[in-house]
């Protein structure tokens, strides 16, 4: 009798909890995250203590990276398909309806406009293609773009979004380009600054 | 699930191994192992591929460009209540008025800056700040000061084209 009690039993581990735990933190995560809008190339923002949030739709993304290269995104696909149309019928280009998918599912790009259906064919895009920003200032393009994305979406709010080290003449160059569309008001995006000292 | 009143045998008690060719309920061993590999590896990817929604932003309100006719309507700023502040690669000038002054040298830390500006506030009233950022001036330092302005609430600022003496503070020193 007593060699039978000797014989351990295995540990039985109840792994109910853990799932339950698992599961809670996926939901969680579905919920509150949005998808990383894939930045073609990294963006380093510069630190802020403004703690305005960003809008969360209706907002035209100009991003500008270290080298200066300037890219244009807007948030909804739908917008994006239209302002797509209406450049490239402004510009008598004639696109496909894969291309204009493939456009609509870039968050942001920064080719010029006669690059535009060599991108959009590409077998790649986004960071995997080499992309030399829009060209900004009298010759460029961007403030078609911005007045175009504007008139299909009035209610579109501007937020740029550049690294820290870009060189102010650009970034002037960007806010004259608004100010010209008569655009005034608009936001910077900063990283959130974790307050050390209290001042 | 009952017995048959026509079975019953009395003296005879129904055992669970009957012969009676029921499918005796027995215990189902679930293995839970790969249940929990794709819940971690689904908060995996989600961790990886997202982001915490609403990035931080700073609002800027620019003046609009005002129209021809409106140039002359312009209403005169008082020069001693303007304050420059000249932004360089690594270092800034700060300087009240427009005509001859003697700028002095402060270094690009947010601290430094707000309590420049604190100093013109106590000094001035309604003071104008005239952010002039040169060529070689960083986006960074811009939101700092930017930063800074907000955090003293100064009321009035604007970035601004900089001055023949602007040009030859960053001439002269660098």
């Amino acid at each position: 009798m007593s060699i039978l009690r000797n014989i351990r039993k295995k540990p039985k581990l109840d792994m109910n909890p853990m799932t339950d735990m698992a599961f809670l933190l996926v939901t969680f995560f579905m919920m509150t995250t949005t998808f990383k809008a894939d930045l073609p190339e990294e963006i380093m923002i510069p630190p802020s203590q403004a703690e305005l949030k960003l809008p969360e739709s209706d907002i035209c993304t100009i991003s500008i990276t270290d080298e200066g290269k300037v890219f244009f995104g807007v948030d909804n696909k739908h917008s994006r398909k239209r302002i797509l149309a209406t450049i490239s019928g402004q510009r008598g280009i004639k696109l496909s309806n894969d291309q204009a998918e493939a456009f609509s599912l870039q968050s942001s790009f920064g080719v010029p406009i006669d690059e535009l259906p060599a991108y959009l064919d590409a077998e790649v895009r986004g960071k995997y293609y080499e992309q030399n920003g829009i060209a900004i200032g009298t010759e460029g393009e961007l403030d078609d773009w911005i007045m175009t994305a504007r008139m299909i979406n009035p209610k579109l709010r501007f937020a740029i979004q550049a690294d820290g080290k870009v060189k102010y003449p650009i970034i002037n160059t960007v806010f004259e380009t608004l100010r010209d569309l008569n655009i005034t008001r608009f936001n910077l995006v900063t990283d959130k600054k974790i307050d050390v000292s209290e001042s | 699930m009952f017995p048959n009143l026509d079975e019953i045998e009395v003296g005879k008690v129904h055992r669970s191994d009957d012969k009676e060719k029921k499918a005796a309920k027995r215990e189902v061993n679930v293995d839970m192992n790969p249940m929990v590999d794709l819940a971690f590896l689904l908060l995996t990817f989600f961790m990886l591929a997202t982001t915490f929604n609403k990035p931080q932003a700073m609002e800027l309100v620019v003046p609009a460009k005002p129209k021809e006719s409106d140039i002359e309507k312009e209403t005169p700023v008082k020069e001693s209540k303007t304050y420059s502040l000249v932004l360089l690669e690594e270092k800034a000038y700060w300087y009240r008025g427009i005509t001859d002054p003697s700028a002095e040298e402060i270094s690009l830390d947010q601290d430094g800056i707000e309590a420049a500006l604190r100093a013109a506030q106590e000094a001035t009233e309604g003071m104008i700040v005239l952010i002039k950022p040169l060529e070689t001036a960083d986006y960074e330092d811009l939101v700092m000061v930017f930063d800074a302005l907000n955090n003293v609430e100064a009321e009035r600022y604007a970035l601004s084209e900089p001055t023949d003496f602007d040009i030859k503070l960053q001439n002269g020193k660098e």
